[in-house]
């Protein structure tokens, strides 16, 4: 290699656009570490899976009402069982298909999940920076606040503010939203705190840097990842609550979402028609399970003591 | 030589500086009142053992005390600003007489006193700081290139515009990318082909060959490969080269060096050593030394002060204080020091512990644990005066007339 090359390498190294280019030689060593942990990759490929069922829905079951998200109804094929000729899972009590239920689930939890995760993340990263940034009484009266949501028990908590707001899935999307924030809030403060006290926060400073790049080069990056990982664990756990939620019947009746779903298959279950509630109670556990096994692997792939392992 | 550094003008000046810390058992009083000036072009050694002060008293000239729990409770420290000279940068030509600095345009300001702002300024480009560790001042997540360049970016704006080959007037974007000010949508601004994206790539080219350059000057093989590590590929030597790298790299006035060798094995230690001398030397940069490594301090430093449960208890010429140590606690000190004919088994320790700083009474500091001690010490308190024109200490000793009693040294022998 040229000198002339190698100074261009090292000047892109130097530029936050192109610094990303070295911080991918950096996330495949993760990668790399998460691949040696079979669990891992158990739960890796069940995502993809789920993520492929996700996006090709509409070619894997073309959906025959206006609104994708609404349970097709076959009056004439009600209470089948799996096998049955375009129904290969079975129908449900009101001739919804199973199949196609658990397909556009998928998507619904996607959205579900992404939607929360990520409004959730980005506030309680905000919060819990400028909490752990200014300290004070504004650190004291924002995490008082925390400690407040976080008396209350998640489940009971988004249960009681989605049926405050009334039945529909939007509102368990904006319930799960207000109560999930404050983990993130609590941990990144706790990040902030710690990596303040870090000589190179100080060298930064003695350096002439500005409070702003300071937060965004030196704090940030080396906070995100109890965040992340945070973020990754959720992702299964909000579709759990969101199931719950719906299970109950705080979502709209006869959407495509794997709690309606369930909760629509119940009662047949007593019955012996098992099908309407299995299928996508076991997709519920699958994400759920899959994320978890995720966010494990990527915790144990990120943690400096277990580098180079 | 010693001469003219006595008549060289102080670069910095602290006087009566008074760095308090709130605790839960009360105020303790960690810098108490220490007064002493850095002169142009040397190095002042600051000794004494943990907790005495003198990490405190380093941290105030960059303002890096945490505000609460720290309490500035007086005192100033002034800062002589110079203006580089524009025909060598600093280097020393004809033009300035070989001092690096134009003449006549000097000011000065407190640095206690002075906005955030203008403090932001001074750090990094006037002042700099090595610290103590180098494998924890640099930020794990960013390639050590990356860290040297803010340097440039926050303090070189122009310069790094003009060897681009920009003209000086340029604005938006690109400056903004110069200064390290990005605002939202620069990236892609910058990243999609273009003019702007060509004059990017410029930018960062000149940029590599400053960061280069000042890399260089640390004697570090193959500065422009290195650029592109991360801090923890590096050793703790090459990690402290590119902290002295990052610290002299705007050719600052001022070089507060807190144990930069402390964290290093013995033999690093001496070509740390060396490269800040050399560097030093070449660039006229004034250096506070802080150690507790007395020996160290004595290799590298032209005057040595000694501080003491946040007083400097004596102040001079490395000669003079070495050759004559006149405060006990000096004394003390330097008996402490192992030599190579010291007997096997003895160590000479100073009697006691360092006390308490939670409001302390009236009385020297060192009283309880000095050998010379009378009933004056412990209800006066000795001031720093000179008993020679190059040498001060603290200690009734040698002012009797700030007393009635007088200590004397024969004590120590019964």
């Amino acid at each position: 290699m040229t000198d002339v090359q190698q100074s261009r390498i090292a000047a892109g190294a130097m530029t936050a656009d192109t610094a990303f280019r070295v911080r991918m030689r950096r996330l495949f060593g993760v990668l790399q570490g998460m691949a040696s942990n079979p669990a891992t990759v158990i739960g890796l490929v069940i995502i993809a899976l789920m993520l492929v069922m996700a996006i090709f829905a509409p070619w894997l079951l073309e959906p025959n009402s206006p609104d994708p998200y609404q349970m097709p109804r076959d009056w004439g094929a009600v209470r089948k069982p799996p096998g049955t000729p375009g129904h290969p899972l079975g129908t449900t009590n009101e001739g919804g298909d199973v199949l196609y239920g658990v397909i556009w689930g998928s998507r619904t939890s996607l959205q579900l999940s992404l939607m929360v995760v990520g409004s959730t993340m980005i506030v309680g990263t905000i919060v819990g920076s400028i909490a752990g940034l200014v300290g004070g009484w504004v650190d004291e009266v924002l995490m008082r606040l925390v400690d407040v949501f976080l008396s209350i028990p998640e489940l009971i908590f988004a249960l009681a503010i989605a049926a405050v707001l009334g039945p529909s899935f939007g509102n368990i999307i904006l319930a799960l939203a207000v109560v999930l924030w404050v983990k993130y809030a609590r941990i990144m403060r706790a990040q902030v705190l710690q990596i303040k006290q870090h000589d190179f926060v100080d060298a930064a400073r003695v350096i002439g840097d500005s409070k702003l790049n300071i937060y965004l080069r030196d704090i940030l990056p080396n906070a995100v990842t109890p965040v992340t990982v945070q973020a990754t664990l959720d992702m299964g756990n909000v579709v759990l609550i969101g199931a719950t939620l719906s299970f109950i019947g705080l979502s709209e009746a006869g959407i495509a979402e794997w709690g309606v779903l369930v909760s629509e298959g119940q009662a047949g279950i007593a019955s012996g028609r098992w099908w309407a509630s299995t299928f996508p109670g076991l997709m519920i556990f699958l994400w759920a399970l899959a994320f978890n096994l995720v966010g494990d692997g990527l915790r144990d792939a990120l943690d400096p003591r277990t580098e180079g392992r | 030589m010693l001469d003219e550094r006595h008549c060289a003008a102080p670069v910095a000046s602290v006087r009566d500086l008074k760095v308090y810390f709130q605790s839960k058992r009360g105020i303790v009083h960690a810098v108490d009142g220490v007064s002493f000036d850095i002169r142009d072009g040397e190095t002042l050694g600051l000794v004494g053992e943990t907790g005495c002060g003198k990490s405190v008293t380093g941290r105030s000239f960059l303002r890096l005390l945490p505000v609460p729990p720290c309490i500035l409770a007086g005192g100033s420290v002034t800062f002589h600003t110079h203006v580089v000279c524009k025909a060598c940068a600093g280097v020393g030509c004809e033009a300035c007489d070989g001092t690096g600095r134009q003449a006549g345009r000097d000011r000065s300001v407190d640095l206690l006193g002075i906005s955030s702002e203008d403090m932001r300024r001074i750090r990094g480009d006037r002042i700099a700081m090595i610290f103590q560790d180098p494998g924890k001042a640099l930020n794990p997540t960013l390639p050590i290139g990356a860290q040297i360049a803010e340097v440039f970016l926050q303090h070189r704006t122009e310069e790094l515009i003009a060897l681009a080959g920009l003209p000086p007037d340029t604005v938006g974007a690109i400056r903004r990318f110069a200064s390290q000010s990005p605002r939202f949508g620069d990236g892609w601004l910058l990243s999609l082909p273009g003019p702007r994206r060509a004059q990017r790539l410029r930018v960062e080219e000149s940029l590599a060959k400053m960061v280069a350059d000042a890399l260089a000057e640390t004697q570090v093989p193959n500065p422009g490969k290195l650029m592109a590590r991360y801090p923890h590929e590096l050793s703790g030597g090459m990690r402290q080269r590119v902290m002295i790298a990052q610290a002299l790299a705007c050719n600052p006035d001022l070089l507060i060096a807190d144990e930069p060798t402390t964290a290093l094995d013995v033999t690093v230690e001496a070509r740390i050593l060396e490269l800040i001398r050399n560097l030093q030397q070449r660039r006229k940069t004034s250096v506070l030394y802080i150690s507790h490594d007395l020996s160290l301090v004595r290799r590298i430093s032209d005057r040595v002060a000694v501080m003491y449960a946040g007083r400097i208890v004596e102040i001079g010429t490395t000669a003079e204080v070495f050759a004559n140590p006149r405060h006990p606690y000096t004394r003390g000190l330097m008996a402490a020091v192992p030599g190579a004919d010291t007997p096997r088994g003895k160590l000479a320790a100073i009697r006691g512990t360092v006390p308490e700083l939670v409001d302390p009474p009236t009385a020297c500091r060192f009283a309880g644990r000095c050998p010379h001690e009378t009933g004056t010490c412990r209800s006066n308190d000795p001031v720093l005066e000179a008993i020679t024109p190059s040498q001060s200490v603290a200690c009734f000793i040698d002012h009797p007339a700030q007393s009635g009693e007088r200590p004397t040294y024969e004590r120590v022998t019964k």
